[in-house]
């Protein structure tokens, strides 16, 4: 993938006519996808794919067309001849355009490389390790394994590069039928990810699931609507962060009047002052530079004991309203969240908890609404009624409908002092990038609607 | 769709391979605040190889259509169809009967109305955009049209099965209104964009976009001054725009039958519904009606086959109420009869584009119009809300227990519509959302939406689905409102 990126920006050089500027950030994959149900494969195959967006400059104009590379071996010759397409379909195109006021492109030759290798996947590996662990189980999961890459080059001698391998693997563990009415819905998720497909951690891993997958055996509870005590996983935490990310840290959302944390940059509102968020490179989720060639700053903070931070500012975004840009992505979304630790030790926390719910996975989050950052969503996988700390019953899933700031604000009673790194495991449109590092969190109070 | 391909030979003794070849260019154009937006296309091209054996298939896709390239591409997927063989769900399963199936199917549907060439198109956006600023607490607004060309073939065996060319154009409009801690959103066809169809310029000219600015805007601001929602159980009348989104989540879904074979539980979920509900299960009450619709004229997800070549045709999902048969392709209905349910189902395999495997979806699901005029829907209601337009959307992984919010919502009192009232929602459990329908809409009520954004699958896919409804009464209906 590293030779296809130098072919593209040895392309844009070479296009690059007199009063233009190219540049193009590239998205790449080389993927072996494994679907499973009942421990079994359903649906398996490989994608190799590659995108560049290739952007034209002309004076104050400027104009973007994505294109697919011809393969991820495709030869200088082949990419020459589809960049060479996408430039000349741009020169015609950004006429019918307008002047854009708003056009911010890094034209410094900044060069970059982070990347790394691992073994290549072994299919047959992969399928007998999960046949053997999962046994009878009845196990739902999904691989992605291999390579993964962004990149940003330019005509004026950028090339910025970012590369990984990755495995991820998550599945859930569902108990068999005669266990209950409900039992289609019984069933503990569990997720597992590395540079490489490691066999010995991934059966372990799958054992512990199996285990776990036991406490889900007795009879269901079902509760009333009201407020509950909950101990959320970090999963679970991160599931509610990750709707912070529609706008919630993005100054043109803020100025668009689309935040869901508009009230607390205006200081209308607070969270705990337990609280506290950055914007991390350093957890090694997301690449160090952005779309407009940009270098990211290491540690943006985004959320201060309870109080909001900085929000995240694209050099667009800085133009339009006047603000100072600190190198955001186009979106302007977290791409690689770090939330500090508490003090909540993991063997404390369940006591801590006393009597209410324990919560691994929340589901289908949306806002309800969003001015007042309140959020609807499921409880869903291994979501156990706790009484004097111990667990004792699974529970129906539950609809929690709660703002924000009442859930991490007034009734944040601790955080957990152990974060969990959770890479991203979206394949949308291609895999992801970027994740989350949360700990537990223990709330006296989570309104649940039904 | 460009020059052909060679198709690559079998790779091994047992094999057979099927090439899907898509091709998709879009454009897109924006005007934000007043102010045109760079200018965004998009061009993709590649091909899908599958390799069906007696009881295991593989995929391998690639943008190299070179000869070589794809004959690699069958072997890799000959890899995984042999891993699949020796441990995979297909057991008792002769996959290649699943070959035999359909004939040459094209598909060139008429394209519509030629589109104004792209300058002009801008000035059109360019007007909506200074429409839906009258008002400077209007903070956010814009006008945006994307036009996508697909074209997609499909090889079985070497021989053309499918001929595929669309053209998919998608109108918005948006105006975000600000007053101190409350902000309000009105829109064209949701955050979504629901008014997408198939066709050209006449598809721009039925979604209301053209002069649709300052009713938009005027809107936003009619929620900023509104009140909230009441809380209470309510009669509740749903217009097009967010019946769209309730058949959807709580028909379409729960009647996928690889949810309902459990291939989703680790992601998108199962569902309520089981393989023995087909046939006798009261899904609504008897005026509900849902057909697979692929040949609603314009309607987005239409098409001659689905995207294993099994050709498709108009059927009922449900019948005066009652469930007649799932949303499923080929090979989901043979699991299913190798575990003893012998199902009709839809021809609904789709994938979303060369890099991504079939898998069952909902396409064109749509709820038949009923026989009572829009003024008959509110007659009588003592107590009612109605709401257009989706915004917000929650349901929990067995397809069951939702929440949906909406941008509009109007009361209606003593069989009269009367005020404004922002953010509206609503709760609910499909299993038994349906039996409250209490009055459908006659055909003026129907509009023929659709979305480009259904996400399902691993690795994930977003479809395009189309949705076309009337406006439809439901009786005790749980609805509340914002926080203020």
């Amino acid at each position: 993938m590293r030779a296809l990126f130098d072919a593209i920006a040895n392309a844009l050089e070479a296009e690059a006519g007199a009063g233009e500027v190219l540049a193009a950030t590239l998205q790449a994959e080389s993927s072996e996808f494994a679907r499973l149900n009942a421990g079994r494969i359903r649906q398996a195959g490989r994608v190799e794919r590659a995108v560049a967006r290739i952007r034209l400059v002309q004076g104050d104009r400027q104009a973007f067309h994505q294109v697919t590379l011809p393969g991820l071996d495709a030869g200088d010759d082949a990419v020459r001849r589809t960049v060479g397409e996408a430039v000349s379909a741009l020169r015609a195109a950004v006429l019918d355009g307008a002047p854009d006021p708003l056009l911010d492109l890094n034209r410094d030759p900044v060069v970059a490389v982070d990347e790394a290798v691992a073994a290549p996947f072994d299919r047959s590996a992969f399928v007998d390790t999960v046949a053997a662990a999962a046994g009878d189980a009845d196990l739902v999961g999904f691989c992605a394994a291999g390579p993964v890459a962004r990149g940003f080059c330019s005509s004026t001698g950028s090339r910025q590069w970012y590369a990984r391998p990755r495995v991820s693997f998550d599945w859930s563990i569902h108990l068999p039928p005669d266990v209950g009415a409900d039992a289609a819905r019984r069933a503990v998720k569990a997720e597992w990810s590395g540079a490489a497909f490691d066999p010995v951690a991934v059966a372990a891993a799958i054992a512990r699931s199996r285990a776990q997958a036991a406490v889900m055996g007795g009879p269901t509870r079902r509760l009333a609507p009201g407020e509950y005590r909950v101990l959320l996983s970090p999963r679970a935490l991160a599931d509610l962060l990750e709707m912070l990310c529609w706008g919630g840290f993005s100054a043109r959302a803020h100025r668009a009047g689309q935040s869901p944390l508009a009230r607390l940059a205006e200081g209308r509102a607070a969270l705990s002052p337990l609280l506290s968020i950055d914007e991390d490179l350093a957890a090694g989720f997301a690449p160090g530079f952005q779309s407009d060639g940009y270098p990211r700053p290491r540690r943006i903070p985004l959320v201060r004991a309870g109080r909001m931070g900085e929000l995240l500012v694209s050099p667009r975004t800085a133009r339009e309203y006047g603000l100072r840009s600190n190198a955001a992505s186009e979106h302007e979304a977290p791409e690689s969240m770090r939330v500090a630790p508490g003090a909540l030790a993991t063997r404390d926390a369940m006591a801590r908890l006393g009597t209410g719910l324990s919560v691994a996975n929340l589901w289908y989050l949306n806002f309800s609404d969003r001015p007042a950052c309140r959020i609807t969503g499921m409880t869903r996988f291994a979501c156990l009624w706790v009484e004097d700390g111990e667990p004792v019953a699974p529970v129906e899933a539950m609809r929690f409908d709660d703002s924000l700031y009442r859930i991490l604000g007034e009734h944040l009673e601790a955080l957990g002092d152990t974060p969990a790194a959770m890479p991203a495991t979206d394949t949308w449109e291609a895999r992801s990038i970027g994740g989350l590092e949360a700990p537990s969190a223990l709330v006296a109070a989570l309104r649940f609607a039904s | 769709m460009s020059g052909p391909i060679a198709q690559p030979r079998p790779p091994s003794p047992g094999a057979r391979v099927v090439v899907r070849v898509v091709e998709e260019h879009s454009e897109s154009l924006r005007v934000r605040r007043s102010l045109v937006q760079p200018f965004e296309a998009s061009t993709d091209r590649g091909a899908m190889v599958t390799v069906w054996r007696r009881h295991g298939v593989g995929y391998c896709a690639t943008a190299d259509l070179g000869t070589e390239s794809l004959q690699r591409a069958a072997e890799s997927a000959d890899g995984w169809a042999r891993l699949a063989e020796r441990h995979g769900v297909f057991d008792g399963i002769d996959l290649l009967a699943l070959l035999e199936s359909g004939a040459l199917a094209p598909d060139r549907p008429d394209l519509g109305e030629p589109l104004p060439p792209r300058a002009a198109l801008i000035d059109l956006l360019r007007a909506e955009s200074d429409a839906l600023h009258p008002d400077p607490r209007i903070v956010s607004w814009s006008a945006s049209l994307r036009v996508t060309r697909h074209e997609q073939q499909l090889f079985v065996d070497g021989a053309p099965r499918i001929e595929r060319s669309h053209r998919f154009v998608e109108p918005n409009l948006e105006a975000t209104a600000v007053d101190g801690a409350m902000s309000q959103t009105r829109s064209l066809g949701g955050q979504y964009s629901g008014f997408t169809q198939q066709g050209g310029f006449e598809v721009v000219r039925a979604s209301g976009l053209l002069g649709g600015g300052g009713r938009i805007a005027q809107e936003a601001l009619q929620l900023l001054a509104a009140p909230e929602c009441p809380t209470g159980v309510r009669d509740l009348l749903l217009m097009p725009d967010q019946m769209m989104l309730q058949i959807h989540e709580s028909i379409g879904h729960p009647l996928e039958l690889d949810r309902i074979l459990g291939d989703e539980r680790n992601f998108a979920g199962g569902s309520f519904v089981t393989l023995d509900l087909f046939g006798r299960y009261a899904y609504g009450s008897p005026l509900l009606d849902v057909s697979f619709d692929p040949g609603v004229p314009g309607e987005i997800a239409g098409y001659a086959a689905d995207d294993e070549g099994e050709a498709a045709r108009r059927v009922w999902l449900i019948r005066h109420g009652i469930l007649q048969r799932p949303l499923g392709g080929g090979l989901s209905r043979a699991r299913a009869a190798a575990r003893g349910v012998a199902l009709e189902g839809a021809a609904c395999a789709r994938a979303v584009g060369w890099h991504r495997p079939a898998i069952d979806r909902m396409a064109n699901l749509n709820v038949e119009p009923g026989d009572t005029p829009f003024e008959g829907l509110i007659e009588g209601v003592a107590r009612g809300v109605l709401m257009r337009t989706n915004v917000s959307w929650s349901i929990d992984d067995a397809r069951n227990k939702f929440q949906f919010g909406c941008e509009w919502g109007q009361l209606i009192e003593d069989g009269r519509l009367t005020t404004v009232v922002r953010n509206p929602g609503y709760r609910g459990v499909s299993a038994t959302f349906w039996r409250s329908l209490a009055r459908v809409g006659d055909a003026a009520t129907v509009q023929v939406l659709g979305t480009p954004f259904c996400g399902k699958g691993e690795p994930g896919q977003i479809a395009r689905v189309g949705h076309a409804a009337p406006a439809c009464l439901f009786r005790d209906v749980d609805v509340f409102g914002g926080e203020g």
